[in-house]
């Protein structure tokens, strides 16, 4: 049973278990009515399994405690994790697995004024793409960086932003039809995704190049794996933001412009695919 | 079908917005980074680690918890008698902080927590805190999952059930949690802190 004690919490947050536990739910129920196609269940159970992984379980000491597997923590929860639930489309599953009670209310709720305000300005491009490079920007900062580490409150405030970042980002990019009555052509998507890249080299390239330990919790609070210096810490952390951005855009690209290749060639088969 | 793939002006806006996040974060990081103006104090950490609380075996068997020492400037160390890197020279310092303090050192307190408690009984802990006659020292050891449950609190990089390996190789930070006397978490101290120096913000704790 040695694996077990992996999957226990090394900090129990219930609203983890909550929103994963709901969201998996919902996707269940949903999946009996809607019936979505097997790719795209995959995508769900991945990206959701992913971001559960790495904030619930022992993962997240390591995560604590060693700077370059904090930022593989945050591949998953900005990346890997919200670009797969996207990917799945799963709002209308979801919808339909909620009880028709919630799903009023959701639609109550979509309908009221300020939700549909907050929601435009969110979903505006230039603010998401700030929102998703300034948020990184901004939680890597020394100083901001020791106190997210050091209290818990704002360590998990610091990893559902980023969650959330990441779903808005990705939702807008990845989503082809109208979010929230934003609508945006397949070139401004694409440009989007290019937006993101020179923010996550320049502040990788930059912890990557710094000589001097930036982030010191790590070694007042000790480090999780023996053997790995401050400074090669620091650098392997600096390295995946400065790689993974390029790369997770470049993702993203190649599935818009699969998608768009698809509706141009086979209009009725490719929507369907898309 | 619309087919904007190169977006035209509306995409040349967004390469000018990225610019300037990216500008703008750079300068950010850049300041940020020459800006180190601790110049050695111990990291003021108040308000963002819980208040002191436990409930441990004192290195002379009593049952003793942080109302036991309320009053006093405590300083908090994770360690363990075996480890010959980080815990002996930390006490060392500490023992030396507790001289430079003079008078003050009756109203500071040094709290050794071990992380080897199946090693560390009382006895042991009080023999090897003996070694560096500090008076105002006490060595706690309690079960291993209250230990785990502390040095969690404190964000302390030891974890109870997963042992690295080589038994003389406890992970533990090499930190020294200081509180008030009111049980507080105030400051972060480290090796890379001059004695001296902690010793003046030990004072600024104490109230006059």
């Amino acid at each position: 049973m040695e694996w077990f004690n992996w999957l226990v919490p090394w900090e129990e947050s219930i609203l983890v278990v909550a929103a994963t536990g709901s969201a998996a739910l919902f996707f269940l129920r949903g999946c009996a009515v809607t019936r979505p196609p097997l790719h795209r269940r995959l995508c769900f159970w991945g990206g959701l399994s992913l971001v559960y992984l790495v904030s619930h379980t022992q993962l997240d000491y390591y995560s604590e405690h060693q700077f370059f597997i904090h930022r593989l923590q945050h591949l998953a929860l900005h990346h890997l994790g919200p670009f797969l639930i996207v990917l799945s489309r799963p709002c209308p599953v979801l919808l339909a697995g909620m009880p028709s009670s919630m799903r009023q209310a959701f639609h109550l709720m979509t309908e009221w004024k300020p939700v549909q305000y907050l929601a435009r300005a969110l979903c505006n491009p230039v603010v998401a793409v700030a929102l998703f490079s300034l948020l990184i920007g901004f939680w890597l900062l020394p100083p901001i960086h020791f106190t997210a580490m050091i209290d818990w409150r704002l360590y998990r405030v610091m990893n559902w932003s980023m969650f959330l970042s990441g779903l808005i980002f990705w939702g807008l990019v990845l989503t082809p039809g109208p979010v929230f009555t934003v609508r945006l052509s397949p070139g401004s998507r694409i440009g989007m995704m290019l937006a993101i890249i020179p923010p996550q080299i320049v502040i990788g390239a930059l912890i990557f190049f710094t000589s001097r330990e930036l982030y010191p919790i790590y070694t007042i609070c000790g480090r999780a794996i023996g053997g790995i210096d401050a400074l090669a810490d620091q650098q392997i952390g600096g390295i995946i933001l400065w790689i993974h951005g390029a790369m997770m855009s470049a993702i993203g690209i190649l599935v818009v412009i699969l998608r768009e290749l698809m509706l141009a060639e086979y209009p009725e088969h490719g929507r369907k695919a898309a | 079908m619309n087919k904007n793939f190169g977006g035209g002006r509306n995409f040349s806006h967004r390469r000018f917005a990225a610019g300037l996040v990216t500008a703008g974060l750079a300068a950010v990081l850049v300041m940020s980074a020459c800006d180190s103006t601790e110049q050695g104090h111990a990291k003021e950490v108040t308000g963002h680690l819980p208040d002191l609380s436990f409930s441990l075996t004192s290195d002379q068997g009593q049952p003793v918890t942080a109302r036991t020492y309320k009053g006093k400037v405590l300083l908090l160390y994770f360690g363990f008698t075996h480890c010959r890197e980080e815990c002996p020279i930390s006490m060392a310092r500490l023992a030396r902080v507790m001289h430079l303090l003079g008078e003050d050192a009756e109203r500071a307190h040094i709290l050794f927590v071990t992380v080897d408690p199946e090693r560390d009984v009382p006895g042991e802990l009080r023999r090897y805190l003996m070694q560096f006659d500090i008076g105002q020292a006490t060595g706690l050891t309690g079960n291993p999952d209250e230990i785990g449950q502390l040095a969690r609190r404190y964000r302390n990089a030891f974890r109870l059930h997963f042992p690295p390996g080589g038994d003389s190789d406890i992970m533990h930070g090499d930190v020294i949690y200081i509180f008030d006397t009111q049980g507080r978490a105030r400051l972060l101290a480290t090796s890379a802190d001059p004695e001296e120096i902690l010793v003046q913000d030990l004072r600024d704790l104490l109230p006059v």
